[in-house]
């Protein structure tokens, strides 16, 4: 995987390749526009889109609902595996309901999360939220708990606090294995949004491709699953390169993000 | 003062228990510079992590006089945190103690002393091993503490770089006057460097050795050379104890 992204110009090609087959394929056996639309067709339907302002408007709905869900799953996972990694009789008392909670697909909770937040924002953030907390947190406890003991002992001598332990030494260790848990989460995240916006929503792509299925418009869910990989590919990049500017220790595999 | 009494340490592995230190005695006036020697596994390490107090002793009393003594630990290895740059690894227990530019100047200082100077913003990982010991003896003795543990802190350096920091280490501490509890298992070393030179065996302080030669020492100056010959002897005795006893307990 490493090597073909690496030799660069490879990529593009096999974009190319995909398209025309889809394209060959769609002229060969004439199935019709409502299953399978040209490359062509979806191409018009983008412009389209894009010129009416339409894809714009549901892609900065998601972005913007994916950005506070991830924003405050972060927050929490880490306030969370911190207190654990503090006081042990916390994490005995809330680690087993929490596990529990990590069995359930966030998408299974939807029902109650529209009976307790209604169907707005509120909803929607709060699945993203539930669906990046698990994978942040997981990250950040398996790092705390692989931290370096020989180098606690240098805080020790130095005569830190533990709290200072915590921040100045336990954390900046953990930092590799709480961003493949952020990575992981950014996709499940996006994952889970799209579904919230499948099922009960006005605005967003998960919206728009629902919308367009009732209109029976397959050339705009094409176009919805084109944006929705192509965004999900980009904030991985930025990502990716924002951990190696901000913390150029950390090695960042491209492609961690492995399972679903 | 730092007093050591009856001082013993096991560790309890799954099937069986460890005697790392055993009666340990040690009294350490404020400013002395004391050597532990022995070869690898006679519980060097383990009485320097109980003057530390990074391990509790299972037995006997660790006497501090009051006070909250500086202490600077150079550990065998180098430890040095992977994602800072060496200064900043150098300056690790001076930040958020200090203004930042003293801080800075300390570490400038040392890392002239210590011959790191062009390596201030490098990574731990672009050090060589030598390098990486050095940083860490700098990030011990940029606290200038009054007590500083050194755990074998030049067994990894060539021997041109091993003979300039002893005698740095010298100057340091006729300047500083910490207190000093170095540990080698190099014997030319403890008598080149030390006042009071302890012999280790086994967990045991198998002898102990004056050493009023006056610094600077040279390592072919015949009272040091008659002074390693003694250790050596002791060392030898030991070994030969060691070899008849499990013998005598058979018979
Ligand atoms: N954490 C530990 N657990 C179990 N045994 C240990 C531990 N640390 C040291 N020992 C044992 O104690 C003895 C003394 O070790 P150490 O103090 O490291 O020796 P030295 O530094 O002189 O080489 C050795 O037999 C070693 O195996
Ligand atoms: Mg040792």
């Amino acid at each position: 995987m490493k090597r073909l992204f690496a030799a660069g110009p490879i990529w593009p090609l096999v974009a190319v390749f995909i398209v025309a087959i889809w394209a060959a394929g769609v002229s060969l056996t004439g199935v019709s526009r409502a299953l399978l639309p040209s490359p062509v067709l979806v191409a018009d339907a983008m412009r389209e889109l894009i010129d009416d302002g339409v894809l714009a408007k549901h892609v900065r709905v998601s972005v913007v609902r994916l950005v506070w869900g991830f924003a405050l799953s972060t927050a929490l996972a880490l306030i969370v595996a911190f207190a654990f990694a503090r006081v042990a009789l916390l994490r005995r008392i809330v680690e087993p309901p929490l596990e529990f909670l990590r069995q359930i697909p966030p998408l299974a909770m939807i029902p109650l999360l529209i009976l307790w937040l209604g169907i707005g924002e509120a909803q929607k953030i709060g699945i993203i939220t539930l669906a990046c907390f698990f994978p942040i947190f997981l990250g950040t406890t398996g790092g705390i708990a692989q931290c370096d003991p020989k180098l606690i002992e240098v805080g020790r001598v130095s005569g830190l606090s533990e709290t200072e332990i915590l921040r100045r030494i336990v954390l900046p260790s953990a930092l590799p294995s709480v961003v493949i848990g952020l990575r992981i989460a950014l996709g499940q995240g996006w994952r889970a949004l799209v579904g919230a916006e499948l099922v009960a929503s006005s605005a967003g792509l998960g919206y728009m491709i629902e919308d367009a299925q009732n209109l029976a418009r397959t050339d705009i869910v094409v176009v919805g699953v084109i944006v929705i990989g192509t965004l999900g590919l980009a904030t991985d990049w930025l990502f990716r390169r924002a951990i190696a500017a901000a913390w150029p220790w950390v090695r960042v595999e491209h492609g961690a993000e492995t399972h679903a | 003062m730092l007093e050591c009494r009856g001082v013993s340490k096991t560790y309890r592995l799954k099937d069986r228990a460890v005697a790392a230190l055993r009666e340990f005695d040690l009294a350490l006036p404020p400013g002395s510079f004391t050597v532990l020697v022995g070869p690898s596994g006679c519980g060097k390490t383990t009485a320097l992590r109980l003057l530390a107090g990074l391990e509790t002793p299972t037995g006997g009393t660790i006497a501090r006089s009051a006070g909250d003594t500086r202490v600077g630990y150079v550990f065998q290895e180098p430890r040095l945190m992977p994602w800072l740059s060496v200064a900043r690894n150098v300056g690790f227990a001076l930040e958020g103690r200090m203004a930042k530019p003293e801080i800075a100047k300390r570490v400038a200082d040392i890392l002239d002393v210590i011959g790191l100077h062009d390596f201030a913003q490098a990574r731990p990982d672009q050090l060589s091993g030598g390098m990486a010991s050095r940083a860490g003896l700098a990030r011990a003795l940029v606290t200038k503490p009054e007590l500083l543990l050194l755990d074998e802190p030049f067994a990894a350096l060539d021997a041109m770089t091993r003979r300039r920091l002893q005698s740095e280490l010298v100057t340091l501490w006729q300047c500083f006057r910490p207190t000093i509890v170095f540990v080698t298992h190099d014997i030319e070393e403890a008598v080149l460097l030390g006042d009071e030179i302890f012999l280790m065996e086994n967990g045991l302080i198998a002898e102990r050795f004056a050493n009023p030669i006056l610094r600077p020492r040279d390592p072919t100056d015949p009272e040091i050379v008659r002074l390693r010959r003694a250790i050596i002897a002791g060392f030898e005795a030991g070994e030969a104890r060691k070899t008849r006893t499990p013998k005598e307990s058979t018979q």
